[in-house]
């Protein structure tokens, strides 16, 4: 039996549990009461879930069971050493121009490393310091913990947090230089990093973001990032978030992201996932203002015995909204990709215009992808379609490039390069297309088929 | 007098498709550098099957004879390999290829070919200086450069982009296959602008084609009739003009169909 709930727990659960009560990753005696009751409502949520089943279906694809076996408790924070060594890794990591950026290295903020200067009208730091100085903001993030049987990890995660973001924007101020948030690991040690971040913007304000996920180079230390990404649009706010996912070979990648759109509000979210042993991005999309657009673009690449699983929901509550997703996945080795998209188009959401495209491409023998689109339309007056395809690389093509004396091997690259940029070349914002672009270059030339 | 250096020198060939139908039956046919030959014929005769086998395309299986290229095992050499040694060719439906863009696809077709030589790979601004020289030539819009390779290029767009593609990678043996075919007279006749630039004493040309027009305007020094996976006659420019009056059906068994006719 456990000090904090009172039924008896599945034993995966339990080590979670127990640092909870030792109050590892965040540090519960300066917190406000309403922070403290969140953590508690979080975690006594995960114990009763436990870790998902694979027979859930939105967990059907990934394997978890080293997870489950192998507890990774939340990390320490990261000394002042390490911290310095990331200097170096950041600069490989990051856009090249000096802008916005905020740094969290094992989950915690890191100041030395983070410049957060932003205009008027703008707030913007990490999650613990939003919790002093704008405890506003968080009543939002916080109040409504994720954490039903398909979330569990957003509870634990309500739990355990160490730090994250905030981003709030006054209505009407556009943001034109792009916010970056630069996810590190150190390596240091094996642990979990459970970060919680907030992006909130008022009616007719715009922005957009850049965030990198990564992990050290090199080093054997398992970690596992749980993050929780939230994000609130005001009527007419527009938004894009490019992520990239680098994580080390020995990582656990598990994300989720929560958007909201009020009305004539534009979501733009872009994910390249590159590596990780186990990977899933999980984004869901309430579209509950009239009018509102989505746009859920991504490709990854997977190979070794990876995993990676994207999971989309978009709910369509409203008239006139409309979605758009691009996804496309190359599969190299043993690796293993998933994409489910879910449209839902309820009763009252006439004239939805949604179309979704999951295409893949399978280059290893041994490598497989599953796709899973999914339309719930309860809607009569509405536009709705999916596409996936599983294929080889194009015969036809790899031939006309070798006809022209490009070697085999390198014509092979150049049209893996050229399937996946296709959708890097949906995102609008040049600096940040070039650096996915830049990201997607290097991990095709270190490819093992 | 100077001896003749002979390009491609194709003897007996006989070529099936995986399914086992032969549609190569004997080939013979000698091109010196500095030729052009013009190989005609009606649809199946095997005009494509003939330039696919020499540009090295999977699918085919080549059962009896051999081909030589300046002195060379063709045959024995990878579809890229031969590119790099100078061999082209310009496709009858040239491939789209979304995401890869044109400029960069071409750079590094031009830059396998140098490595290959052993000379240094030209860097993006000294490849850009070539490239302008070479689009005056042809006619083709900058623009037609930052898109992927032939997506949404109109049918005349694609047949110039091959001849770019030729005038860049200079090849010492260049085959057209049916480069005519979908062309408007203008389109016509920038092409063939194209093909007559390249004409060289080290260089040699054969073009594949159901019709005469081309020859309008790229006037060959050799004219072969291609019936039924064999060369049936060969002859001058003149023989061209013959078959534009009294058509295939002249020259085997099979068909009556002209060569002037449209598609």
């Amino acid at each position: 039996m456990n000090a904090i709930v009172d039924f008896p727990v599945k034993p995966e659960v339990r080590p979670y549990l127990d640092a909870f009560d030792r109050g590892a990753g965040h540090n519960a005696h300066a917190e406000p009461d309403w922070l403290a009751r969140s953590r508690r409502r979080g975690i006594a949520r995960f114990a009763e879930t436990g870790f998902p089943s694979r027979k859930s279906e939105s967990w059907r694809y990934l394997d978890l069971q080293k997870l489950q076996r192998e507890p990774l408790l939340p990390a320490a924070a990261p000394s002042g050493a390490v911290l310095r060594e990331m200097g170096e890794r950041l600069a490989h990591l990051a856009l090249p121009e000096t802008g916005v950026r905020l740094v969290i290295v094992d989950g915690r903020f890191a100041s030395e490393l983070s410049s957060t200067d932003v205009p008027e009208g703008v707030w913007f730091g990490p999650t613990c310091s939003a919790v002093a100085e704008r405890p506003d903001l968080l009543d939002e993030l916080i109040g409504d913990v994720a954490g039903d049987a398909a979330h569990p990890f957003a509870a634990l995660n309500a739990a355990l947090f160490g730090d994250g973001y905030v981003l709030a924007i006054a209505p009407g101020v556009a943001l034109d230089q792009p916010v970056e948030i630069v996810h590190l690991g150190s390596g240091a040690g094996a642990g979990s990093f459970h970060t919680r971040s907030l992006v909130t913007l008022g009616a007719g304000s715009s922005a957009s973001i850049l965030e990198s996920y990564a992990g050290p180079e090199t080093g054997t230390e398992a970690y596992w990032r749980n993050d929780v990404v939230g994000v609130r649009l005001a009527d007419g706010a527009e938004l894009a978030r490019s992520i990239v996912v680098e994580e080390s070979a020995h990582s656990v990648h598990l994300a989720q992201l929560d958007v909201t759109l009020g009305a004539d509000a534009g979501f733009t979210g872009f994910a390249l996932v590159l590596g990780g042993r186990t990977v899933r991005q999980e984004a869901n999309v309430v579209i509950a203002g009239e009018n509102a657009r989505c746009r859920l673009d991504g490709a990854f690449v997977v190979t070794g015995t990876d995993e990676v699983n994207i999971v989309t929901a978009v709910d369509h509550r409203v008239p006139g909204g409309q979605t758009r997703e691009l996804l496309k996945g190359v599969a190299a080795g043993r690796g293993h990709g998933a994409f489910q998209g879910r449209i839902i188009v309820r009763e009252d959401a006439q004239k939805t215009d949604a179309h979704q495209l999951s295409r893949n491409l399978i280059i290893g023998r041994r490598a497989a992808i599953d796709t899973k689109p999914e339309l719930e339309i309860y809607a009569d007056d509405v536009k709705c379609s999916h596409g996936a395809s599983v294929g080889d690389l194009d015969e036809a093509a790899l031939f006309y490039l070798r006809a022209r004396g490009i070697p085999a091997e390198e014509a092979r690259r150049m049209l893996i390069d050229g399937f996946l940029r296709e959708a890097v070349d949906t995102v609008g914002d040049l600096a940040t297309r070039a650096h996915l672009l830049r990201h997607l270059a290097r991990r095709l030339a270190n490819l093992e088929e | 007098m100077q001896s003749v250096f002979l390009m491609l020198e194709i003897r007996n060939l006989h070529a099936r498709l995986s399914d086992g139908r032969e549609i190569l039956k004997g080939i013979d046919l000698h091109v010196a550098a500095g030729e052009v030959h013009a190989i005609m014929g009606p649809n199946g005769s095997g005009k494509s099957t003939l330039a696919a086998v020499l540009a090295g395309r999977d699918g085919y299986v080549v059962t009896e004879g051999g081909v030589r290229y300046q002195g060379r095992d063709l045959l024995a050499m990878p579809a890229d390999e031969r590119a790099r040694e100078g061999v082209f060719l310009a496709f009858q439906y040239p491939v789209e290829i979304p995401g890869v863009n044109n400029t960069y696809f071409l750079r590094a077709a031009v830059n396998a070919q140098r490595r290959h030589r052993g000379e240094p790979e030209v860097d993006a601004g000294q490849f850009l200086r070539i490239v302008r020289a070479k689009l005056k030539l042809l006619d083709i819009g900058d623009d037609l450069l930052q898109r992927a390779v032939n997506v949404g290029f109109s049918g005349g767009e694609k047949k110039r982009n091959e001849i770019f593609q030729m005038a860049m990678l200079e090849p010492r043996l260049a085959i057209l296959d049916e480069t005519d075919s979908g062309l408007d007279i203008d389109a016509l006749r920038v092409v063939a602008r194209g093909v007559n630039e390249l004409r060289a004493p080290d260089r040699a040309i054969v073009m594949i084609t159901h019709y005469q027009r081309l020859l309008d305007y790229v006037e060959p020094d050799h004219v072969h009739v291609l019936q039924d996976g064999r060369i049936v006659q060969s002859g001058d420019k003149g023989l061209a003009v013959e078959l534009e009056a009294r058509g295939y059906g002249a020259f085997g068994e099979a068909g009556g169909e002209v060569p002037g006719d449209a598609a």
